[in-house]
C-alpha cells in the first residue's frame, strides 16, 4: 500500500446541463519520503488536483487516501504551500507562522512557540524580516514566509502548489535549491505541482504529467534516477538531465499538439500584426507628490 | 550620521502628513529640510499657493456678491460680517463665564470688581447718553433728508391723485350719459361697451403711475442712511456693554453667592439666638420652624451653582457628544450584525428586505419615531435613574444628557448604520479564499476563524464603512437638533433663524462653517484609523 | 442642627400652627426647566430668570426655546419641562382633550394683547380701493375686515378661497383671526370632527404657520395675511412686505393672551414651588409694567435688551423695542402710540380669571372644537379645572406681606368672573355667567340652546 494515493479520482465542477469534468480516473501512488512532480499545461486542473490531495475538496468519485485511510478534511498532516503565498497581511512574518504554530502545537509554552517559528523562520532565512508585514516583502520573501510556515506544521506531506511559478528566475533558482536542501535535510513526502519541466527534473524523483484537460488524467510517469545532489550549474552538460528533459518536453509538446487537432478549431485566426508605434513603457521615476 | 537622524524626523513627518492626508504640505517640509528647493518651490506654488489664491478669490466673489444679492431678509452676509457674528458669539461666550466668576467671587476681590465695575458702569452710561443723543440728531437728519427728498414727488403724487380722481369722475359721468343715451335709443350699445372699456385702460395706467411714484417714496425711506446706521451700531454696542456692567453689578452684589449665604446664615443666626431667649413653647416652635428653614436655605445656597446660558461652544461639544454616542451605538449594531450577514447567507437573506426598505428612510421620520419611542422609556425624565447616573459622570456632566439627545442619537445611530453595516457584511462575505483554506488547512474553530482571519481581513472594509457612517451620522445629528430642538449646533442654527435677527444670516453661515470644519476632522479622524487597520500601505508605524 | 429639625416636626404635629407667610417656602424641588416660544410675551418668565426672582424663592431656573407649540405641550406634559409659556387655549384645550390630552392648569396669566393681524402689500393696496378711507398714510383704527370681504367674495367666484396664517388651532390668534372676520360676515370655517383643519364651510381658509416663518410664508405668497404676536407684525413693516391691519386690542380691549400652565400633576407635586415660580412671576409681571410719575414704562428698554439676546426672543433690539415700550408700526408712516400693546400686570392682568377661560370654551364651541353642545354648567367646571386662583393668591399672599406688592395689585374679593364687556369690535356684549347666550348672540357659528 502506498504512502499517498489517488484511485480512480473524477471530479466536476458546475450544473449537469454545463458541467465541465476536470479530472478524470486520476491514480497515483506516492511512497513515503518520496519528491513527486506533477507537471502540467496551465488550465489543465493541476491546482483542482492539488486541492483534492489536501482535502480541501472531495472527489466526485474515488478515494483519496493517507496512509490508507480517506481524506475526508483538510489539516496540518497535509501541508499545502499555495500558489499564491495566502499569507495573512494583517499579521507579521512572525505572526503568520506562530498562527499556524499554535493551532497545530497547542501545548507548546510560549518560548517553545518562540523558537520553533524562529527555527523555521531561520531555516528560509528571514531572520531580519521577522517582524515584517506580508507587504513590505518582496514576492520570493513571500513565498519563503509560506513555505516556513507549511513546514513549521512539520506535515506528514508537503503539498507545493506551483510555489515558484509567479518568481522571477533568478529568486526561483534560490528557492529551488533551498526547498532542495530543506527536504534532505528533514525527509518527508512531497508532491510538487509545476509546469516547468527543468524544476521537475531538478527536484523531483518521479515526474508525472498531467494531460490536458478538460477530464484532464494522469500520463505515463517519467523516473528521474539522478544522483542527488544535483549539481545545477553542470545540469546542462549531465547526458541524464538531458534526454529526460527532453523526453518530457517531448511528452508534453505531443500531447498539446494531439489535443489541439483533437479539439474543433472555433477560434478565429487574428492577423499577426504589431502596433505601428509600439514603445516600450518607459519607466519613469515618480516624483513624490 | 546626523543627517541621517534628520532624514529620519524628515520621514517621520512625511508619512505623519501621508497617514492624515495633508500631503499638500509635504513639499513644505521637504523644503525645510532641503531637498531639490527648486522643485519643492514648484510644488507649492502649485499645489499651495494656486489654491489659497483660489479660496481668497472665492471670498473675494463673495464678498462682491453678497451685497448685491438683495433678499427680504437683508444682505448676503460678507465674511467680515460672519466673522464678526462669530467674535459677537465669542463675546457672549466670554460674557456668561465672567458672570459666573462674579458670582462666585468672595470677599476682598468682589469688592475690588464691585469697584471697578461700578466705575465702569458709570463711565458707559455717559457713553450711552452721549450716543443716544447722537442717534436722536441722526434721526432728525435722516428725517429732514427724507422729507426733502420725498416732497416733491408726494406733492406730485398727491396733485396726480387728485387730477386722476375728477378724471376718474368725469369719465364716470361721460359713460354715465352715454348708458342713458343707450337707454334712450340714441346711441348704440357697442360705444358704451367701448366707453367702459377705456375707462378700464385708463384707470389701469393712472394706478400704475400712482404705484410707481408710491414706491419710489417706499425707495427713498428704505435707503440707508449711513451716520444713521453708524450711530445707531455704536450705540447698540455701547448700550450693551452697559447692560452687561448692570448685570455684573447684581451679580457682584445682591446675587452674589456669598452674599447671599451670608445673608441667610446671618438670618439663622438670628433665629438661633431669638430661639435661646423664646417665652413660650408656642413661640419656640414658631422660631424653631423658621431657624429649620432658614438653615435648609443656607444648605441650598451652598450647593448653588451659576445657571450659564447655552453658547456656542456648549453646543458644539454636546453635538460631537452626541453624534459619537450615535455612532457607537450604530457601530455596536452594524459590527456584529454585519459579520453574521458576511458569514450566513441566510441570515443575509432574512436582513435584506429590511435592510433594503430602512435604509433610504429619511432621518426626519427616525426622529419623530424615535421622539415617541424613546419617549416612553422615560416617563420622568427628572427622575431616571439612568439619565441621573450618566448626568454625574465627571466629563458628561456639564452636557445634560436628557431624552432629547438620547433619541437625537438613536436618529443618528439609524441612518448611520447602513453603511457600517453593509461594508462589514462585505468585507466579511468577500474575504479571500485564500485565506479561507489557510483555516481551513489549520482546522481553526468557529471563533479562531472569526477572531483571526475573518474579522482582520474585513477590517478595511469596516473601517470605510464606519468612516462613511460617522459622516452621515454627522450630517443627519445637524438636522435632527435642529427639529427635535435638542441642544447643539442644530438647535442653534434653528433658533437663529427662529431669531430674524440682523445677525441671524451671518450666524447661519457661521454654523455652516463650523459644522464643516468638525465634519471635516471627524472624516480626517477615520481616515487616519483607516490607515491604522488597513494592511496594505502605511499607516501602521507613525 | 438635625435634633433641631426632628424636635419641629414632632412638635409641630403636637402643635397646630399659624401658615407662615413672609418665609421661604419648603420647595419640593428646586431646579426647573421651563419652555418658551420666541415672542417678547414671554418675557415675564425671562425677567424672573435674568433679575433673579426666580433666584430670590430659591429656584434654579433653565428657560428654554421650543420649536412651536405642540412641542412645548408635549414636553410639559412628558415631563421635560416642569412648565411653559402657553396659549391661554392650550390647557383648555388639554384637559377637555382637543388635540392632545393632558390636564393642564394654570395659576397665572402672562399678559394682555399683544397680537396683531397683518395683510400683505397687494390685499392692503385691494382694501383701499374698496374702502376709500383706507387710502391715508393714517387711516382710522379699529379696521374692520369689511375691505376685505369684496376680495374674498372676488376669490370665492373664481373658485379660489383666501388663504391666511395663523399659530396654533387653539391659539388666542386663531379665534381672533375668526373673530374679525366674522365680525364682517366671512366665514372663517367650522373644525368637525372629521375636519380637524377647520375648513368647513370657510371662505377664508386658516393654516397653521409657526409664528418666526409668518413673514417668510407671506412674502413667497402662500398666505394672504396672518395673526401673530410680537415681533412678527412689526418685523413684516420692517422688510416692508405687509401691513398690519388691526391688534387684537381693537378686535377685544384687554384681552387675555398667554397664560404659565403646568401639568395638574405636577403641580400637586409640587405645590410650594408651584406658589414660589408664580411669586417669582407676579414680580416679573409688576417689574415690567412699573411706570415712573409721568406713566412711562421705565423698565421695558432693560427689559427689550434682555429679550434681544439670542437665547431668548433673539430680534434686533430694535424691532422688539416698538412694541414693548409702548408704540407699534402701521406702516412705516404710520407710527402709534399704544401704551397697552402689551400689559403684564396693569388691570389686575396676571390673576388666572375663570371668565378668560370660558371665553376660550365659547370660541373652541362656536368654531366646532367642541363637537358637541354643552350645558352653561359644563363651561363653569372646566374652567375651574384649569384656572387655580388659590395657588396665585397664595403666592400673593406671601409677596404682600414680604413687601413686594400693594394691597391693591390683586383683586382679593373677586369671584373670578370679570364684568360683562362689550369691548368688542363688533360691539356684541360678552357676559362670562352666560356662555350660551354669549355664544348665540354671534351671527356665524355654531349656536346651541
Amino acid at each position: 500500500m502506498a504512502y499517498l494515493e489517488m484511485d480512480n479520482v473524477s471530479i466536476g465542477f458546475g450544473p449537469p446541463s454545463n458541467r465541465t469534468e476536470v479530472l478524470t480516473d486520476v491514480n497515483l501512488s506516492v511512497e513515503e519520503n518520496e519528491f513527486v512532480a506533477v507537471i502540467g499545461f496551465s488550465g489543465s486542473g493541476k491546482s483542482t488536483l492539488m486541492s483534492l490531495l489536501a482535502g480541501l475538496q472531495r472527489p466526485d468519485k474515488g478515494e483519496v487516501r493517507l496512509h490508507g485511510s480517506v481524506i475526508e478534511e483538510p489539516g496540518p498532516r497535509l501541508g499545502i504551500m499555495f500558489q499564491n503565498y495566502s499569507l495573512l497581511p494583517w499579521l507579521s512574518v512572525f505572526g503568520n507562522i506562530e498562527l499556524a504554530v499554535k493551532q497545530v502545537f497547542p501545548k507548546f509554552t510560549a518560548s517553545e512557540l518562540k523558537k520553533h517559528v524562529e527555527h523555521y523562520v531561520e531555516m528560509v532565512s528571514l531572520t531580519p524580516a521577522l517582524e515584517k508585514k506580508p507587504h513590505e516583502l518582496s514576492g520570493g520573501m513571500r513565498q519563503r514566509v509560506s513555505l516556513a510556515r507549511t513546514l513549521a506544521m512539520k506535515p506528514e506531506v508537503l503539498l507545493l502548489d506551483e510555489p515558484l511559478s509567479a518568481l522571477d528566475a533568478l529568486t526561483r533558482a534560490v528557492l529551488q535549491d533551498e526547498i532542495i536542501r530543506i527536504w534532505e535535510e528533514d525527509k518527508r513526502t512531497v508532491v510538487m505541482i509545476t509546469n516547468d519541466v527543468d524544476e521537475a527534473t531538478l527536484m523531483a524523483d518521479r515526474i508525472v504529467p498531467l494531460t490536458i484537460g478538460p477530464s484532464a488524467t494522469l500520463a505515463q510517469e517519467f523516473p528521474v534516477t539522478m544522483e542527488r545532489p544535483r549539481d545545477r550549474a553542470n545540469l546542462n552538460k549531465n547526458p541524464e538531465f538531458m534526454k529526460l528533459k527532453n523526453s518530457v518536453t517531448r511528452f508534453m509538446v505531443g500531447m498539446n499538439k494531439e489535443s489541439k487537432e483533437l479539439r474543433v478549431d472555433n477560434t478565429i485566426q487574428m492577423p499577426d500584426i504589431k502596433p505601428y508605434d509600439f514603445m516600450p513603457p518607459t519607466r519613469t521615476s515618480v516624483v513624490v507628490k | 550620521m546626523a543627517e541621517s537622524a534628520k532624514d529620519k524626523v524628515k520621514y517621520k513627518i512625511l508619512k505623519a502628513l501621508d497617514v492624515s492626508g495633508f500631503t499638500a504640505f509635504d513639499p513644505v517640509i521637504r523644503l525645510i529640510f532641503g531637498e531639490e528647493p527648486q522643485k519643492q518651490l514648484q510644488a507649492i506654488v502649485k499645489y499651495l499657493v494656486i489654491p489659497f489664491f483660489f479660496v481668497l478669490a472665492c471670498l473675494w466673489i463673495w464678498t462682491w456678491m453678497g451685497p448685491r444679492h438683495k433678499t427680504k431678509s437683508g444682505e448676503v452676509p460678507t465674511p467680515d460680517i460672519v466673522w464678526e457674528s462669530a467674535v459677537i458669539n465669542d463675546t457672549i461666550a466670554d460674557r456668561e463665564e465672567i458672570k459666573e466668576q462674579d458670582f462666585l467671587l468672595e470677599g476682598v476681590e468682589r469688592e475690588a470688581a464691585l469697584a471697578e465695575v461700578t466705575k465702569e458702569y458709570a463711565v458707559l452710561s455717559e457713553e450711552v447718553k452721549r450716543l443716544k443723543e447722537l442717534v436722536a440728531t441722526a434721526e432728525a437728519e435722516k428725517a429732514e433728508l427724507e422729507a426733502k427728498a420725498i416732497g416733491p414727488i408726494q406733492e406730485k403724487h398727491d396733485a396726480l391723485k387728485a387730477e386722476y380722481k375728477l378724471a376718474e369722475k368725469e369719465r364716470d359721468e361721460g359713460i354715465a350719459a352715454i348708458s342713458e343715451e343707450v337707454a334712450a335709443g340714441k346711441a348704440d350699445t357697442a360705444s358704451l361697451i367701448a366707453a367702459i372699456r377705456d375707462d378700464g385702460v385708463a384707470t389701469d395706467a393712472e394706478r400704475a403711475e400712482l404705484s410707481a411714484l408710491k414706491s419710489q417714496i417706499d425707495e427713498i425711506r428704505s435707503q440707508k442712511y449711513k451716520p444713521l446706521e453708524e450711530a445707531r451700531k455704536s450705540y447698540d454696542k455701547v448700550a450693551d456693554a452697559q447692560f452687561f456692567m448692570k448685570t455684573r453689578l447684581e451679580f457682584l452684589d445682591k446675587r452674589n453667592l456669598t452674599v447671599k449665604l451670608d445673608e441667610a446664615q446671618s438670618k439663622l443666626d438670628g433665629y438661633m439666638t431669638d430661639l435661646a431667649s423664646a417665652g413660650s413653647a408656642k413661640d419656640a416652635l414658631k422660631i424653631a420652624k423658621r431657624a429649620v428653614k432658614a438653615e435648609e436655605s443656607v444648605d441650598r445656597l451652598e450647593g448653588q451653582e451659576y445657571a450659564s446660558a447655552v453658547t456656542i461652544y456648549h453646543q458644539t461639544k454636546r453635538s460631537i457628544f452626541t453624534v459619537f454616542v450615535g455612532f457607537f451605538m450604530a457601530a455596536f449594531v452594524a459590527i456584529p450584525v454585519g459579520i453574521m450577514c458576511g458569514l450566513n447567507k441566510i441570515f443575509m437573506a432574512c436582513l435584506t428586505p429590511i435592510i433594503s426598505v430602512f435604509k433610504p428612510v429619511s432621518p426626519v421620520v427616525w426622529l419623530l419615531i424615535f421622539q415617541i419611542v424613546v419617549g416612553a422609556f422615560f416617563p420622568d425624565p427628572e427622575n431616571h435613574a439612568l439619565l441621573n447616573f450618566l448626568n454625574e459622570l465627571p466629563l458628561i456632566s456639564s452636557l445634560e444628557i436628557n431624552p432629547a439627545l438620547i433619541f437625537s442619537a438613536c436618529t443618528v445611530a439609524m441612518c448611520a448604520v447602513w453603511p457600517a453595516l453593509v461594508n462589514t457584511a462585505l468585507g466579511v462575505s468577500s474575504i479571500d479564499q485564500d485565506h479561507i483554506n489557510v483555516a481551513r488547512v489549520l482546522r481553526l474553530g468557529f471563533w479562531n476563524r472569526l477572531f483571526k482571519i475573518v474579522i482582520p481581513s474585513a477590517l478595511p472594509l469596516v473601517f470605510a464603512g464606519l468612516r462613511i457612517s460617522l459622516g452621515v451620522g454627522w450630517m443627519v445629528l445637524i438636522a435632527a437638533e435642529a427639529l427635535s430642538s435638542s441642544d447643539g449646533l442644530g438647535k442653534f442654527v434653528w433658533d437663529e433663524y427662529q431669531n430674524g435677527s440682523s445677525l441671524t444670516f451671518a450666524n447661519i453661515i457661521m454654523v455652516c462653517f463650523v459644522v464643516g470644519i468638525i465634519g471635516f476632522l471627524l472624516d480626517r479622524m477615520m481616515i487616519v484609523l483607516q490607515r491604522f487597520v488597513s494592511f496594505d500601505g502605511g499607516g501602521t508605524s507613525v | 442642627m438635625m435634633t433641631l429639625k426632628k424636635w419641629v416636626t414632632t412638635a409641630g404635629a403636637a402643635l397646630a400652627l399659624s401658615s407662615l407667610h413672609g418665609e421661604m417656602l419648603d420647595l419640593e424641588k428646586d431646579e426647573l426647566k421651563f419652555g418658551f416660544i420666541k415672542l417678547t410675551d414671554c418675557a415675564p418668565i425671562v425677567i424672573a430668570k435674568e433679575k433673579g426672582f426666580f433666584e430670590e424663592e430659591g429656584l434654579q431656573v433653565e428657560v428654554i426655546a421650543q420649536p412651536n407649540w405642540k412641542q412645548l405641550l408635549d414636553n410639559v406634559i412628558n415631563g421635560e419641562l416642569d412648565g411653559a409659556h402657553m396659549l391661554s387655549g392650550q390647557p383648555i384645550a388639554a384637559t377637555i382633550g382637543f388635540g392632545t390630552e393632558a390636564h393642564i392648569i394654570t395659576a397665572y396669566t402672562l399678559d394682555l394683547n399683544g397680537n396683531g393681524i397683518t395683510v400683505s402689500n397687494a390685499i392692503w393696496e385691494q382694501m383701499q380701493e374698496n374702502d376709500p378711507a383706507l387710502d391715508t398714510d393714517t387711516p382710522a383704527h379699529p379696521i374692520s375686515a369689511e375691505g376685505l370681504k369684496p376680495i374674498v367674495e372676488e376669490k370665492l367666484e373664481e373658485g379660489e378661497k383666501l388663504q391666511m396664517g395663523m399659530v396654533f388651532p387653539v391659539s388666542t390668534h386663531n379665534y381672533e383671526i375668526r373673530y374679525w372676520l366674522a365680525a364682517s360676515g366671512i366665514h372663517p370655517g367650522f373644525y368637525t370632527s372629521e375636519d380637524k383643519k377647520g375648513f368647513t364651510n370657510a371662505q377664508v381658509e386658516l393654516s397653521v404657520t409657526p409664528p418666526p416663518q409668518m413673514p417668510a410664508t407671506l412674502e413667497s405668497g402662500n398666505i394672504s395675511g396672518y395673526c401673530v404676536g410680537e415681533p412678527w407684525n412689526q418685523q413684516a413693516v420692517a422688510k416692508g412686505i405687509g401691513v398690519p391691519v388691526t391688534t387684537n386690542y381693537d378686535i377685544w380691549k384687554n384681552n387675555p393672551e398667554k397664560v404659565f400652565g403646568v401639568n395638574a400633576k405636577w403641580a400637586e407635586e409640587n405645590p410650594n414651588t408651584h406658589i414660589a415660580v408664580v411669586k417669582a412671576l407676579i414680580r416679573a409681571g409688576k417689574w415690567l409694567d412699573e411706570t415712573d410719575d409721568s406713566g412711562t414704562l421705565v423698565n421695558r428698554e432693560e427689559a427689550v435688551r434682555i429679550l434681544s439676546q439670542p437665547n431668548y426672543v433673539g430680534a434686533d433690539f430694535d424691532v422688539i423695542k416698538n412694541s414693548m415700550t409702548g408704540y407699534f408700526y402701521f406702516q412705516k408712516t404710520d407710527k402709534r402710540e399704544m401704551p397697552d400693546f402689551n400689559v403684564f400686570f396693569k388691570y389686575h392682568s396676571t390673576y388666572p380669571w375663570y371668565s378668560d377661560g370660558i371665553w376660550f370654551l365659547t370660541q373652541m364651541r362656536r368654531w366646532g372644537q367642541i363637537t358637541e353642545p354643552k350645558p352653561a354648567d359644563w363651561y363653569h367646571e372646566v374652567a375651574k379645572k384649569v384656572y387655580r386662583p388659590d395657588v396665585y393668591l397664595e403666592a400673593a399672599k406671601h409677596l404682600l406681606e414680604e413687601g413686594h406688592i400693594e394691597e391693591s395689585d390683586i383683586p382679593w374679593e373677586t369671584d373670578g368672573y370679570k364684568p360683562a364687556t362689550d369691548e368688542f369690535i363688533d360691539g356684541v356684549l360678552y357676559d362670562p355667567k352666560d356662555p350660551i347666550g354669549y355664544l348665540n348672540s354671534h351671527e356665524i357659528g355654531n349656536k346651541d340652546s
